[in-house]
């Protein structure tokens, strides 16, 4: 069933039942993946997903279902069901199906040729074989993989707004075990593209940050000058940018409730969410609800300028959308950035060593679990490089640092020149430069 | 979903490259989650999940495909993606398919996806209600009530032909306390593998004031102190640091390969000798518990170490191939897009031999970790973390004042080590572990226990 005849059953049930505002969210997706161990493919898989999601507004409440089935029943169900969840909905955030905005970026879908399952094989092979004669240390338990998938997005409501957005993209990885006889430790380097120009460079990447491992030890408890890496404060931005959401603020979970227009952030900081930016492997000319999208700087010069809203909030706090609200067919309407980034700096990284002087150059975070998105609290397992008179000293690992999200903003002192990106999925991202923050504290030994 | 005749079809077409072995997994799986916030019902959303994953074997390669196009013509073309793979010659060219159906030793009295939205959306009232009404302090709770029926077919070419329906409720509370501009968070969220009579084991009252006292603790807590400490660990959820610290590392996913400090261990002593672990896939309507995994072997009880010893792995069929043992009933995957690998089911540190008061009078200076968040580990190196969400300072053998923003870290086959009392309230807590087959229920769990030197992740 294509997407015109499953439109043409969800109308027709919709009518049957007295429903006149509802939209459709439609994503059909499929990915492939290969995988090498010891010399040899160890797995490949391939899967083929479609998603439906219907939402409608009953007596002012937006009820909504989601289905991967595709028959007329199940269709016939989902409007029903959606019908029926509405009736339960207290929310007093006003349900609005959009009639469309005025302007859409022109962001024409690229033609991306998926690499065929031989090419994903050849290439996990070859980035095996790169990754093994990278390094003598470099030994068995070692995986390489590729992958490739495309995605397709199509929306449609009750006033006849259609748009539709699409993106494929290709992945890989390096992932070595190296060995010195006494001790065995492992690292990880992907690469989210379009195309796999820079598998050396994952390769090396992978075998110097998994050798330098090797004999690491922890570092005394107490108080350090840090330079987060940009991919890792990219991860800071993906875990704490719920405060800036709209809905958060509304109810009273975001520490920056009421802060519009006053200094939250060094001077040096700009916070910017860019919906079309080159650095996603698929650009967003509309949000979640249909609203174009645009690029704005949540944060200015360390002035907060704006938080991101959806049609509801919009309402709620009497300002244009954002178009920012993000949805996938089985989830509901929330609201996230696209592209958020810290913008660089004007240092090298070797100045930023240098006005570090003593400390730690943070490349891993292990896990976000000892945070808290209301307070901004954290509290993460660590490694990376000791900062010694300004250069790059030994590994070190298993310490945390600890220190909370928003004294962090405002204790920047200076950014590299570089901006480092983190994919979380095909259409959104984060990125962000070296941060160099004084005075952090770190348990270890 | 599936019928025998189908399923022959389907399994001989995805042998036919050369495979040695070929698995159907059809599922269908219907969700229902309620959500509150601001004391109104905010959203209830319906998903139906189906599909089917299929995956053939040749020594211990794997290929797996899986579509959402269940008619016969999706599921050959999947079989053949999963054919045209290999090219092998012919191994398999009948199978003799019979229907085995398992017990079902986790009933469900009150079916939670065909129950009134209405009484769902009361359950949920009530729990916060009941937050909210705890202290003036606290300023709001919010939350959800989640649903899962999940329905699974099994064929393979060894003959089996199965199918079980299992069903999960959960409901996670949040409750906010806010006094002088400053706002702490806590939670409660008890699940079990059954139906909406969960809620007669815990009244969702309790659950709602559980979490209103949890974030009043937080709220008068100061930052926790940093550096290595003996820390006692309390029983429910504070299992997770078994779970991080040698789980995962027992787990055929990794030790199959050989990326696991566990590797060539059994029988040798990898903990101290009060520690006696579990994995427990067969707990009447325990989180973690199901009837058969999701490759259709029955779930079982697996002692995995008993008084420091290693005894024991968790395998699935591919880990059985690669490390020459038998499968364990643990096999496990989000849903049929992901191809199943070995995880935890009901994990837990057995009750030992301490009295739980002697573990806090034994502690000089230190902190008594009482609810503990998610983690994280790396199997190869056994380096782990988790999060400490509700924890007290010990002095001179006394629980003292609250302390907050930890999260405690290690390297497993140390601390299994440092494990050096373990008390006799042994209690589960309720997860969602990720790995590569994505999202599963388990549960961890543990009684008071005592970690003589641990690494505090404070400021």
């Amino acid at each position: 069933m294509n997407f015109s005849e499953i439109k043409k059953i969800i109308s027709e049930s919709a009518k049957k039942i007295g429903i006149a505002e509802y939209d459709i969210y439609y994503s059909e997706s499929s990915e492939t993946s290969t995988e090498t161990l010891k010399h040899e493919i160890s797995g490949f898989s391939s899967s083929d997903s479609i998603g439906i999601g219907f939402r409608c507004i009953v007596d002012g409440k937006f009820g909504q279902a989601s289905c991967e089935h595709i028959s007329k029943e199940e269709l016939e169900m989902l409007v029903v069901k959606a019908a029926d969840n509405a009736k339960y909905i207290e929310s007093s955030d006003e349900a609005i199906i959009f009639k469309g905005s005025e302007h859409y970026e022109n962001v024409p879908c690229e033609q991306f040729r998926a690499p065929t399952s031989g090419t994903l094989r050849d290439i996990a092979l070859e980035i095996e074989d790169k990754t093994y004669k990278e390094g003598e240390l470099v030994t068995d338990g070692t995986q390489c993989g590729a992958g490739t998938g495309v995605v397709a997005v199509h929306m449609y409501n009750s006033y006849g707004l259609e748009l539709h957005k699409s993106a494929g993209y290709v992945y890989y990885y390096s992932c070595p075990v190296v060995s010195d006889g006494k001790e065995t430790e492992d690292s990880v380097e992907a690469k989210n593209a379009k195309n796999f120009d820079e598998i050396d460079n994952v390769v090396k990447k992978a075998v110097k940050n998994a050798n330098a491992k090797l004999g690491a030890d922890s570092v005394p408890s107490g108080s350090y000058n840090v330079i987060i890496s940009g991919k890792k404060f990219s991860e800071f931005l993906a875990e704490f940018c719920g405060c800036f959401s709209a809905k958060q603020v509304k109810l009273g979970l975001s520490k920056l409730a009421g802060k519009l227009d006053e200094k939250i952030a060094s001077d040096i900081v700009t916070i910017t969410d860019d919906p079309f930016s080159d650095e996603l492997c698929g650009k967003n000319a509309f949000d979640g609800e249909g609203v174009a999208t645009r690029t704005k700087n949540v944060i200015e010069n360390g002035v907060l300028k704006t938080y991101f809203y959806d049609l509801a909030m919009a309402k709620h706090f009497g300002v244009e959308p954002t178009g920012n609200a993000s949805r996938g067919y089985s989830s509901p309407v929330s609201i996230s950035p696209y592209f958020l980034y810290l913008n660089k700096g004007d240092k090298s990284f070797d100045e930023l060593l240098e006005i570090a002087g003593n400390g730690i150059y943070v490349t891993e975070l292990k896990s976000f679990s000892a945070t808290n998105a209301v307070t901004g609290d954290f509290s993460i397992e660590s490694a990376g490089y000791l900062i010694e008179d300004g250069k790059i000293g030994k590994f070190v690992k298993s310490f945390t640092i600890a220190g909370n999200f928003f004294e962090l903003l405002k204790n920047i002192e200076a950014l590299s020149n570089d901006l480092q990106v983190e994919h979380s999925g095909l259409f959104r991202g984060f990125a962000s430069p070296d941060v160099f923050v004084k005075n952090i504290s770190v348990a270890g030994k | 979903m599936i019928d025998k005749i189908l399923a022959d079809e389907v399994l001989l077409k995805a042998v036919s490259g050369g495979a040695d072995f070929a698995e159907i997994f059809c599922e269908l799986t219907r969700t229902n989650v309620v959500s509150l916030v601001d004391k109104k019902i905010d959203k209830i959303n319906d998903n139906v999940i189906s599909g089917v994953g299929i995956r053939a074997f040749y020594g211990t390669q794997t290929v797996y495909a899986s579509t959402c196009d269940t008619s016969r013509e999706g599921l050959l073309a999947c079989a053949a993606k999963v054919a045209d793979v290999i090219s092998l010659d012919k191994k398999i060219s009948s199978v003799n398919l019979t229907e085995k159906i398992f017990a079902n030793i986790h009933p469900v009295a009150v079916d939670p996806i065909a129950s009134g939205m209405g009484y769902k959306t009361d359950i949920l009232k009530n729990a916060c209600r009941s937050a909210e009404s705890y202290d003036s302090l606290i300023e709001q709770a919010q939350g959800n009530l989640s649903c899962i029926e999940r329905n699974i077919w099994i064929a393979n070419t060894e003959g089996l032909f199965t199918f079980d329906k299992h069903t999960r409720t959960r409901m996670y509370i949040t409750a906010i306390a806010a006094q002088n501009g400053e706002k702490q968070t806590g939670m409660c969220a008890p699940g079990r593998g059954m139906g909406l009579e969960v809620f007669d084991i815990f009244k969702p009252e309790d659950i709602g004031a559980e979490a209103a006292r949890h974030a009043l603790v937080n709220l008068r807590a100061d930052y926790c102190p940093a550096g290595k400490m003996t820390v006692a660990i309390e029983n429910g959820f504070g299992g997770v640091i078994f779970h991080e610290a040698c789980g995962h590392s027992l787990e055929a996913t990794c030790v199959g390969i050989g990326n696991s400090k566990m590797c060539g261990k059994l029988g040798q002593k990898i903990a101290n000798e009060k520690v006696t672990a579990i994995d427990d896939g067969t707990i009447p309507g325990g989180w973690g518990s199901n009837n058969i995994d999701d490759e259709g072997n029955p779930t079982q009880k697996n002692i995995l170490i008993e008084k420091g010893i290693l005894k024991n792995y968790m395998i699935d069929r591919l880990g059985s191939r690669r490390m020459n043992m038998p499968v364990t009933g643990n096999s496990r995957r989000q849903n049929y897009t992901f191809e199943p690998t070995s995880r935890m089911t009901n994990t837990y540190i057995d009750n030992g031999p301490d009295k739980n008061e002697d573990i806090i009078k034994s502690i000089e200076y230190g902190i008594y970790a009482k609810k503990m968040g998610g983690g994280s580990v790396n199997p190869l190196t056994n380096d782990f973390n988790f999060a400490v969400i509700e924890g007290y300072i010990v002095r001179n053998g006394e629980i003292c004042e609250p302390v907050r923003g930890a999260s405690l870290i290690g390297n497993g086959a140390e601390i299994l080590n440092l494990i050096d009392m373990v008390g006799q309230n042994l209690d589960r807590g309720q997860g969602m572990c990720g790995s590569v087959s994505g999202a599963v229920p388990t549960d961890v769990g543990q009684p008071l226990i005592r970690v003589s030197n641990i690494t505090v992740g404070g400021r």
